[in-house]
């Protein structure tokens, strides 16, 4: 526990909730987001997955400790603890894979702007960087090499068009409402204008989606 | 590949979620608590129920230290209840979800109630910044939850109940093929949803659709939405231009249409 934590404990906003328990909510949701959505979103900046990694460090140790106590009592435990152990590990590891994914994918686009620049994390970054340094290299050693200086880009984006692959961020996803809200989506034939209700699921846009996900208006499922 | 998924949660990964939903146990031995990740478990005193997340009770069943209560919208009278609303009072929409649960200081949602007793007495949050909580944090598959409402994960709690606790859910094998029929009626409605995704309108609402069942159909849907956009992308471009050069959108001059709020109405937009 650091000095986050006790903070955390005595802040009358933590709404009566553990703090692992609001860690467990938080994760699952940044980890059903992640999954559902065509871009990459930002990486949580309260340290999240930091403190869930510091948590799972500690568990292990505590295993590690429990493993040489043959108390047939302590064993039942010992299996409970580790099989939600395992639950967290691919919780944490599938978010970051589907993150890691994206950013493979899209490389160049998640490099190419401050504001896109800051949803990565710092190993993200370090990451993305080096993979894109290691395949423009091989680029130029296969064939890149033997155009002309000119035709050498990679981010070329004369005559209005770009050769940075982007995001397709028209995709359909789902969306729970959290609150009431009036949704509005466009369509093809017509834009879309609904009153939803709490706990309504909703199809639509990922464009139309993000001002809602990010007020917290809605979440991914 | 980091991660050779499509876009979306698959079925086993909606079933991993299901398992963190809370249910209500009646342990058979005592068992001190555990010093989790998610907090510490209550500490199990036979016959005091207690709130467990559904792999934990899952765990327990199987070594015999607990009975599971099964929910109450599981009972083969509150299924026959939900297929009536289905099949005959509302046959194009799905039966509603439950309620928001409502606690005595007024918030929504109670989490996950481990360790409720000991912090129960703080004062209510400041409104804005309260969490909002979604399935599977919701007590909605608890001992406590109203009957009469299908929750987000009720086919895939319903067949864990089934398949590892089948003892202590009352008359298993009449559940069992009411929920065959109900499975059957909603993925009936769910297959008739995709005539409105073909009309390109936008927005589709599905209330009180399961988990499972968007993602069983979640590739198609997605596919047949995003088919249509790419077939219309012209078409819709050029309305807009229109739109734009007649003046006056139809995100500002169609209020009209967002002020309907037939409940009723909605899977057919």
């Amino acid at each position: 526990m650091d000095i986050d934590d006790i903070l955390r404990e005595v802040d009358p906003s933590s709404s009566g909730l553990p703090s692992e328990t609001r860690d467990l909510q938080s994760l699952t949701r940044v980890w059903v987001a992640e999954r559902s959505t065509p871009e990459l979103l930002s990486w949580p900046t309260d340290g999240l997955v930091e403190r869930v990694n510091g948590r799972i460090a500690s568990q292990i140790e505590r295993v590690e400790a429990l493993t040489g106590d043959m108390d047939p009592r302590s064993n039942f435990a010992l299996i409970v603890i580790q099989t939600e152990l395992e639950r967290y590990k691919f919780l944490v590891r599938s978010y970051l894979r589907a993150r890691l994914a994206k950013v493979d994918r899209h490389a160049l686009h998640y490099l190419s702007t401050p504001d896109l620049r800051a949803r990565l994390s710092p190993t993200e970054l370090a990451y993305a960087t080096r993979h894109q340094a290691l395949l423009h290299n091989h680029y130029l050693a296969s064939f890149l090499g033997s155009f002309g200086p000119t035709l050498q880009n990679l981010n070329d984006t004369s005559g209005n068009i770009t050769m940075i692959d982007t995001p397709d961020l028209e995709s359909a996803v789902f969306i729970r409402l959290l609150r009431d809200a009036r949704v509005m989506g466009k369509g093809v034939d017509a834009d879309g204008d609904v009153q939803g209700r709490t706990g309504d699921i909703i199809i639509l846009r990922w464009s139309d989606a993000k001002p809602l996900v990010d007020t917290e208006t809605a979440e991914l499922v | 590949m980091a991660l050779p998924l499509p876009q979306g949660l698959v079925p086993t990964e909606v079933a991993f979620l299901c398992e963190m939903e809370m249910v209500t146990v009646v342990p058979r031995q005592r068992l001190e608590s555990i010093p989790l990740l998610s907090g510490d478990t209550p500490v199990l005193r036979p016959p005091h129920r207690a709130p467990m997340p559904l792999w934990l009770a899952l765990l327990l069943k199987k070594q015999r230290r607990a009975n599971i209560v099964p929910p109450a919208w599981l009972h083969p009278a509150s299924l026959a209840d939900i297929i009536h609303h289905e099949t005959n009072v509302d046959p194009q929409a799905f039966s509603p979800p439950p309620p928001p649960p409502t606690r005595a200081d007024g918030r929504t949602g109670r989490a996950r109630p481990f360790q409720e007793n000991i912090r129960s007495s703080r004062e209510a949050p400041k409104p804005g910044d309260d969490p909002r909580l979604a399935p599977p944090f919701l007590p909605s598959c608890t001992a406590d939850a109203p009957g009469g409402y299908l929750p987000y994960h009720w086919l895939e709690l319903a067949e864990a109940l089934l398949a590892h606790a089948a003892d202590d859910v009352p008359a298993a094998a009449e559940v069992r093929s009411l929920l065959r029929d109900l499975q059957e009626v909603r993925a009936a409605k769910m297959r008739g949803s995709t005539q409105s995704l073909e009309g390109g309108g936008g927005v589709v609402v599905l209330r009180g659709v399961g988990a499972m069942e968007l993602a069983e159909s979640r590739a198609f849907v997605l596919g047949v939405v995003d088919g249509v956009r790419k077939l219309g992308a012209s078409a819709e471009a050029t309305r807009r231009d229109e739109e734009a050069n007649g003046g006056g959108g139809r995100y500002g001059g169609g209020g009209g249409r967002g002020d309907f709020e037939d409940s009723d109405e909605e899977m057919e937009f």
